[in-house]
Parts: structure tokens; C-alpha cells; sequence
């Protein structure tokens, strides 16, 4: 028989339709760059000390170092151990990784005399279930935790409030804001600190603003950490980004200096996205990144590719790639706050099994940006997992039994926390003369799914509002004094403990977060103490009843009704 | 101010252990910063900030577990602390990439140093404003 | 699977050093060093010749002339658009890179800054390609139009994030160093 050129089979047909394949893919093209983590073209490991000093680098020596490598031989590297550890073996080096025996702190040692080759080259002889083995041991916290994004496409204070509140009450430990309007920032930033005290007290917030904005708010009070602080692997890019080293370096120290809690972020596949990727590979330049930001000394990274995504995802072991630059921040010793937080792929297959390399071994956010609102809501573009996933995401962390920061929680539960929230902001509004809002735009927030859901707001007024927080200087200590005058004392005194705790600086330190008592929980005092099976986080006790519930479980005393 | 104690990870964290050791920038314990003191208006937006002590304190904290960049951070900030916030931004947009001339760079590191104290903020603007100019990312003359 | 319809392809007959436009009521269009050249149609498949005859139909319908120009030194879209608007009589122009993206601009402003930007390449068609090329012809004329509307898909960086990489390097391996911008006329073929 002879087929015919033209005709295809049903079966054909019904795979062409298939979701996956409206993702796009790319063959790889290592000379510029376009290669997730296994290039000729990345540099071979070497390290040279002279006097104290670092004077040869992956092959360069310092008259030809960039000031990537500058800054990375000068601050990241620990001069006195990098020529020992730079000769052991790579073999040995990434066995130590996955071996339970190796204590996480002889990693940490030897990881800080590595140069950017050496860790590439480390790594490259890891498989995935490898990168999640040691991810399991290098993460800086114990405890796994998660972040949401709440926004809203018409940057509604009240839905940014409302979900942000749901959002803290279902577990997030940090909630990010961003803007459609930038001019909105301040009201949706005091909407988001006010609506995510009520959820649960201790939950952290920020907004992403241009760097010199978010770092005002902050100094305000009005927000309690920074995140979207982006570093580069090429200099010609940092320089595109107009910042250098230097630069984000003393930016790091000035949050510090406000007590504010801060990480960058960076991720594969920014540099040949913007062109400019010098033929090396995306994890090669993500290390450069990561190695930049502990010379920085800040306390942690925002990795995973997070909105390039869709490069490494379209490359072979792009995922790979992605898992290994979240385990390198970790083993950097740096919090890891590891992506799954962008629209990542048409397949709901591919959205789970790119988000596993992290919630298996757990990191210290699971997502940086699960969504929080409908992604028709998220203001960046969209993330890998929005509302509509809370219950698939509770069931797999049931039938796994791992922590991914969340639980399920009963429908009048939440909707007396977003009820509140609005409530909340509402006497906020009106204490602060900002533009009022109407009890109809509570009720709407109560029930509601996305923005469309509630009625308009008169964005003209919101925007002479928001500027007016701004010239008249409004402070977290005003958003305090407002809710205790309006009655809602709680939320109050929740709000005062967050800001309190920037006197005490104890969020500066790695990986820091409020738990549910407001007692801050570091790799300090929360270190990650895995040492093989039965050691480590477990998911056990109080917490895993808590996340045996779902919202449909039927019950084995009665089996004609359900549990929840 | 007595020197600074020996601070290990069994004090951390601070807020809770070791109370005693934290003030606000205008001297009360953080124990005073309660919701009364905030109603009555003797706490303000100032005491609400970090002192330059507290970020000593992380610093040897953060040295404890082998973190010295992270140390090394807090004790810039601890510097900055000093510094009003509108100067911390016009300083860090003067270290954009071709923003300034190596003059100008100079000028911060010696303002930070002989008005602030600051030298470890300091050495690292001198640091930026040598690797600039071997990168060619100082200002560029204009006309 | 798909008949071929009548393929129209274009070419840019290379006519001489692109020179400074006299007439004030022109659109320059500025394409990069790829355009109509080692490419020969968008991101999302629409031939160079659809978005050409779509934007010189868009400025013509508003009675406006227009002028193409090659820029072969750089493939970056503001400094394409930016080269356009210095050479245009109005001090208009279209700047267009081969993936689609496209960018209106005007002289008296600085490089960075445009009157539109159009940076989602998958969402340009033939339509938009058109109010392009009538709101930049409209801008020639003093008018105020109001902007073409700009679209948002959640799900354009799955499908198309690295596809746009790898023609965004692609078209850079195109560049000319030191080539001075060409006028060039549009030419279409029928195959």
C-alpha cells in the first residue's frame, strides 16, 4: 500500500490538537548561546591566587577580566580555599551533593572556593532526580514555604486586598504585588499590606516597582521586602539593565540600612533573550548571577528563568537547566525563592512536571509567584499555577505528602477573611480620605472570582489618591494608627509586629520569614538539618492533618457524607 | 555603648532572645514599641527603623554561620544608616553605568567617608569608580 | 495540508544612499538588515509583502507619501525607527525588525523614547500592520490619532519566547557594520 502525501492519520490529528503543541520549541544553536546547560563554548574551570588575589579565572586572566569576573574573583570567591577546592574532582564534588552522608556545611565550605566553570561542570554530571537530591539538602531553610502574586488587571485595591487575604490564610509566606498603572503603587501596595495581616498576621509583602520606587515605598513602611532587584550574567546586558555590580551591590546595602528584607533576581535564558549572550551557555551565565548576588552579599535569589521561561523551555534539558540554577543558588547559600511564578505551557502536564524538581525536594518558596487572582488578573503576564489550581495543588501535595506551603481551607473561612480584608481597607481608606469605598465593592470582593467581578472604580480619583499618600508622606505607622482607631485592632496589632520587626533586622538574615506566632524563621534558626531519610523537614503532626483535608473527601465513620 | 557581645545562632532571633540588646533609633527598648505608644503618638515613623548597632549585631550573627558577605552587607548598611534616604537614592543612581564621571565617584567615596564615616561604603565606590574606568563605563564626555 | 494561495514575495530593490526627504507630508519606513532579505515574513508567518502593502495602503489611505529605507549597522528596533525619523521630511517613521515588531517614532524625540511600540510580534497582523502604517501617516500630518490598540496574550511567551531569541540572533547575524542606510523599493513577485 502507498500513502498518500496529504492525508493524515485520526490519530495524528487528535495529537496535533493536543495542547503541547501550541508550546514553542527551538533546536539548540550553542555558538550564541542558545543552549540550556552543555556547550563547547563555555569556558574549562581554573583559578589562579596570586598575593591574596585572584589573578586567572575559568581561563582569563584578571588584565582580561570583565566586571562580572572582577566582581565574582574580588567578593564571591573565598580566596583562601579556591585553588584546593577548585582540584577536587568534579565527580567527587557532585557525589558529595547527592550523598546524605555530606554534611550540607562541608558543601557550603567547599562551594564557596568554586569558580563559575567548576560549578557548571559539578553539575552537568547530575541528572534531574540528582539536582533534587541535593536540592533537598542545600536549600538554606528547613522548612519549605511558598509566595503568592495578588494584582488585579484593573488594579483594584479591593480584589488586591480580598485575594490577598485569602492568599495568607491558605498559607503563603510572602505576597507580591505589581501594577497595570504604576501610578496606582501606593494604593495597591496598602492594599495588599493591610488585606494580607488579616489573612494571617506575619505574612511579608512587597511591591515590584522600577528599583528607586520599590525602595521608597519600602523606606515608608508600606512594604516589607524587595524582590524584582535583576542581575545580569554578561556585562554588556547588566549594562543594557543600567546597573552594574557595584551598583546593586550598594542598593542591597541601602534596603539593609531600612531593615528591609531583600533578594535579586536573575535567571537562564535573560542574556541571549536580550542577544548579548557571548556564546555561553544560559546556566554558565546564570552562575555568574548567582555568584554575583552572594558577593553582594544579599541574602538571596529569585532564579528559575522566572519571565524567560519560555527560552530554556524550548531547548533540550531547558528544565533541567532551570532545576540546577534553583539547587546552585542553594548551595551558594542563598535563599531560593526558585520561579514556577510565569506562564510556562499550553499542557497542564508540562506545567506540573516543570514545577517538580521544586516542590518534591522543597525550596524556600516553592513558586516565587503561584497566582493568587485568576491569571486573567496577573499583572506579570501570567504564572505557572493561578487560583484555579489551589485544589489540584492541595491533592498533590496529599498524594505525595510534601509541603508546598499551602492547605486547603473551608469556603466560610475565606470568605469572612476577604470580607474583612475589604472591611479593613475600607476604614483605611476613609481614615486616609482616599477615595471612599462603597459597601457594594465589599460585597463584591466577598464572592468574587476576578476583577470583572467587581463594579468599576473611578480611576481618576484612585490616581489623585494615590499620589496624595505619596506627597503626604503616609507611612506603615499611619496604616497602624488607622486600623486601631477604625476598630480593627487585630489586623492593627498584626501589622505593628511586622513593622517592629525591621527594628530587630532578624528578616535580614538568609531566608528569613514570620511564622504563624510572628517569631521570625531563618537558616539560622531554622536551619536545614537533612542528613538522609528520617531527617530533615518531614511532613508530619499537625501539619499533615492539615493538608490531609480537601474538599471532597468522604468519610470513613459515614461514608454516606463528606469531610473537609 | 558597651562593645559589642558575642552573638551566636542560639541568639537568634533577636526580637526574641535577646531583647535586651534592641533600641530604636531614638533610644526606647523595643519592648516600647506597643500599640498604646503608637495611639498616644510617642512612638514615630523614626523609631521604626534599624540602628546601625542592631546591624553590628546581625553582622556578627551572620559571621557565626560562616555568611561573611552577608556580614560584610550589614556592616555597608550599618553605615547608611546615617545617610537620609533622598541621598541614598541620588548615590546609588550616580553608580548606574555611564552615569558618572570618575570625579564625581571620588567625591561620593570621600562625602560618605569624612561626613558619614562611612569607609567601607566608601572603598567599595573607589572599588566601582577604578573598574569603571578600565570598562569605559564612567560618564562620557559630553561636548 | 494548507493550499498554497498566490505566494507573494518581496524584495527590496536597493535604489542609493538613503538621503534626508524634502516633502513634509512623508512616512519613512525603516526596515532592519533581515527584512524582506534573508527573511520573508514574520514570527507568526505573515509574508514581508503583506506587511508592507498593508502599511504603505495604511499611510496612502490618509494621503500621505511614503518612503522605504534599509538600515544595515544596527537590528535594534528603537535605533532602526530612530534612523527612519531622521531621515523622513515629516521626521515620522515606521521602524520594522523581520520578526514583525514594529515601532512608530519621531525625530525631535530621543532614541529610547516612541510614539507606539508594538513589541508583541505574534499578535501583529495584517489589520494592525495597516492602523500602523494610517496612525503614523496621521502623526505626519500634526494630527493627534489615538494610539492602535495593543493586544495581550497571557500565553505568547510558551509558544514564541524563544522563537523570537533565536530570529532576534538571526537578524543580528545579519547586521553590516558600518553600512550606511539604503532607499529601497518594494518589489513583489508572484511565484
Amino acid at each position: 500500500m502507498t500513502t498518500t502525501e496529504n492525508r493524515r492519520s485520526k490519530r495524528t490529528e487528535i495529537l496535533e490538537d493536543r495542547p503541547v503543541n501550541l508550546d514553542g520549541f527551538v533546536e539548540e544553536w550553542p555558538e550564541k548561546g542558545l543552549v540550556a546547560m552543555e556547550s563547547d563554548f563555555d569556558p574549562a574551570p581554573s583559578v589562579r591566587v596570586e598575593d591574596g588575589r585572584i589573578v586567572e579565572l575559568d581561563g582569563r586572566v584578571r588584565a582580561d577580566f570583565d566586571f562580572m569576573d572582577t566582581f565574582i574573583a574580588d567578593h564571591a570567591i573565598d580566596v583562601e580555599t579556591a585553588e584546593e577546592v577548585t582540584a577536587i574532582p568534579s565527580v567527587e564534588i557532585a557525589r558529595a551533593l547527592v550523598d546524605p552522608g555530606a554534611s550540607r556545611d562541608e558543601l557550603i565550605r567547599i562551594g564557596r572556593g568554586l569558580t563559575p566553570a567548576k560549578i557548571l561542570d559539578v553539575v552537568k554530571l547530575m541528572n534531574v532526580v540528582e539536582i533534587m537530591m541535593a536540592m533537598q539538602k542545600m536549600r538554606s531553610r528547613r522548612t519549605p514555604a511558598n509566595q503568592a502574586h495578588s494584582t488585579s488587571a484593573k488594579d483594584n485595591p479591593i480584589q488586591v486586598a480580598a485575594d490577598a487575604a485569602e492568599g495568607a490564610l491558605r498559607g503563603f509566606a510572602e505576597l507580591e504585588t505589581t501594577l497595570g498603572v504604576v501610578r496606582y503603587a501606593p494604593l495597591i501596595a496598602i492594599a495588599l499590606q493591610v488585606g494580607g495581616q488579616v489573612g494571617r498576621g506575619g505574612v511579608l509583602t512587597q511591591c515590584a516597582l522600577e528599583e528607586a520606587t520599590e525602595l521608597e515605598l519600602g523606606m515608608r513602611g508600606i512594604t516589607a521586602y524587595a524582590e524584582t532587584i535583576s542581575v545580569y550574567g554578561t556585562e554588556s546586558v547588566f549594562v543594557d539593565g543600567d546597573d552594574t555590580p557595584w551598583s546593586k551591590a550598594f542598593l542591597a546595602s541601602a534596603y539593609a540600612s531600612r531593615g528591609i528584607k531583600m533578594r535579586f533576581t536573575s535567571g537562564t535564558g535573560s542574556e541571549v533573550q536580550m542577544g548579548n549572550a557571548e556564546g555561553r551557555s544560559m546556566l554558565y551565565l546564570e552562575i555568574r548571577c548567582i555568584l554575583m548576588a552572594r558577593g553582594a552579599g544579599v541574602q538571596g535569589l529569585q532564579n528559575g528563568s522566572i519571565s524567560c521561561i519560555g527560552v530554556p523551555g524550548a531547548v533540550p534539558g531547558g528544565i533541567r537547566a532551570v532545576a540546577a540554577e534553583n539547587l546552585i543558588a542553594s548551595w551558594m547559600d542563598l535563599e531560593c525563592a526558585s520561579g514556577n511564578d510565569q506562564s510556562f505551557s499550553h499542557s497542564s502536564m508540562r506545567r506540573v512536571s516543570r514545577a517538580l524538581p521544586q516542590l518534591l525536594p522543597g525550596t524556600d518558596f516553592v513558586c516565587s509567584g503561584f497566582s493568587g487572582v485568576p491569571n486573567a488578573d496577573n499583572m506579570f503576564a501570567g504564572s505557572n499555577f493561578d487560583v484555579e489550581d489551589y485544589d489540584d495543588w492541595n491533592t498533590i501535595q496529599r498524594d505525595l505528602q510534601v509541603d508546598g506551603g499551602l492547605r486547603h481551607v473551608r469556603e466560610p473561612e475565606i470568605l469572612q477573611a476577604r470580607e474583612k480584608a475589604a472591611r479593613a481597607l475600607q476604614a483605611v481608606f476613609a481614615e486616609l480620605d482616599l477615595p471612599a469605598i462603597t459597601d457594594t465593592e465589599v460585597e463584591a470582593a466577598v464572592y468574587a472570582h476576578g476583577s470583572g467581578d467587581y463594579p468599576d472604580r473611578d480611576v481618576l480619583e484612585d490616581l489623585k489618591g494615590a499620589q496624595s499618600v505619596m506627597d503626604r508622606g503616609v507611612t506603615g505607622l499611619d496604616l497602624v494608627k488607622a486600623l486601631e482607631r477604625t476598630g480593627f485592632h487585630d489586623v492593627a496589632e498584626n501589622l505593628l509586629t511586622v513593622l517592629r520587626q525591621r527594628v530587630s533586622g532578624d528578616l535580614l538574615q538568609t531566608a528569613a520569614i514570620l511564622d504563624d506566632d510572628f517569631v521570625p524563621r531563618s537558616a539560622i534558626n531554622d536551619a536545614n538539618d537533612y542528613g538522609g531519610p528520617g531527617s530533615g523537614y518531614r511532613l508530619q503532626g499537625e501539619r499533615w492533618e492539615q493538608l490531609k483535608k480537601l474538599r471532597h473527601v468522604t468519610s470513613a465513620e459515614n461514608p454516606e457524607t463528606e469531610v473537609s | 555603648m558597651s562593645t559589642a557581645p558575642d552573638l551566636g545562632p542560639a541568639d537568634y532571633p533577636l526580637s526574641v532572645n535577646r531583647q535586651d540588646l534592641l533600641r530604636t533609633p531614638t533610644g526606647k527598648p523595643i519592648t516600647a514599641l506597643t500599640m498604646d505608644a503608637v495611639v498616644s503618638g510617642e512612638i514615630t515613623a523614626e523609631d521604626l527603623r534599624i540602628t546601625p548597632e542592631t546591624l553590628q549585631l546581625q553582622a556578627t550573627l551572620a559571621e557565626s554561620v560562616h555568611r561573611r558577605q552577608l556580614a560584610q552587607n550589614f556592616r555597608r548598611a550599618a553605615e547608611l544608616t546615617a545617610v537620609p534616604d533622598a541621598e541614598v537614592l541620588a548615590m546609588y543612581n550616580a553608580l548606574r553605568p555611564r552615569a558618572s564621571s570618575k570625579a564625581k565617584l571620588l567625591e561620593i567615596a570621600d562625602n560618605l567617608e569624612s561626613k558619614y564615616g562611612a569607609t567601607v561604603c566608601g572603598a567599595l565606590v573607589r572599588e566601582a569608580a577604578e573598574v569603571y574606568e578600565r570598562r569605559d563605563l564612567l560618564a562620557r564626555e559630553e561636548g | 495540508m494548507t493550499a498554497p494561495a498566490v505566494q507573494r514575495t518581496l524584495s527590496l530593490k536597493e535604489i542609493g544612499p538613503a538621503q534626508r526627504g524634502s516633502r513634509p507630508d512623508e512616512v519613512v519606513v525603516a526596515v532592519s538588515p533581515a527584512f524582506g532579505d534573508y527573511f520573508s515574513k514574520t514570527i507568526v508567518d505573515v509574508p514581508h509583502a503583506e506587511v508592507v502593502r498593508q502599511i504603505l495602503a495604511g499611510i496612502e489611505e490618509q494621503g500621505v507619501a511614503a518612503r522605504m529605507v534599509k538600515v544595515w549597522d544596527t537590528a535594534d528596533l528603537a535605533a532602526v525607527a530612530h534612523t527612519g525619523a531622521r531621515l523622513s521630511g515629516s521626521g515620522i517613521s515606521i521602524g520594522l525588525l523581520s520578526r514583525g515588531t514594529a515601532m512608530i517614532h519621531q525625530r525631535d524625540l530621543p532614541r529610547l523614547s516612541n510614539l507606539e511600540l508594538f513589541p508583541q510580534s505574534p499578535l501583529l497582523d495584517a489589520e494592525v500592520f495597516r492602523r500602523i502604517g494610517s496612525n503614523a501617516a496621521q502623526y505626519a500630518k500634526g494630527e493627534s490619532p489615538a494610539p492602535v490598540p495593543t493586544r495581550n496574550d497571557q500565553m505568547a511567551r510558551p509558544r514564541w519566547q524563544a522563537k523570537a531569541a533565536l530570529l532576534h540572533l538571526k537578524e543580528y547575524e545579519c547586521i553590516v557594520a558600518g553600512r550606511k542606510p539604503v532607499e529601497v523599493e518594494p518589489v513583489v513577485s508572484r511565484a
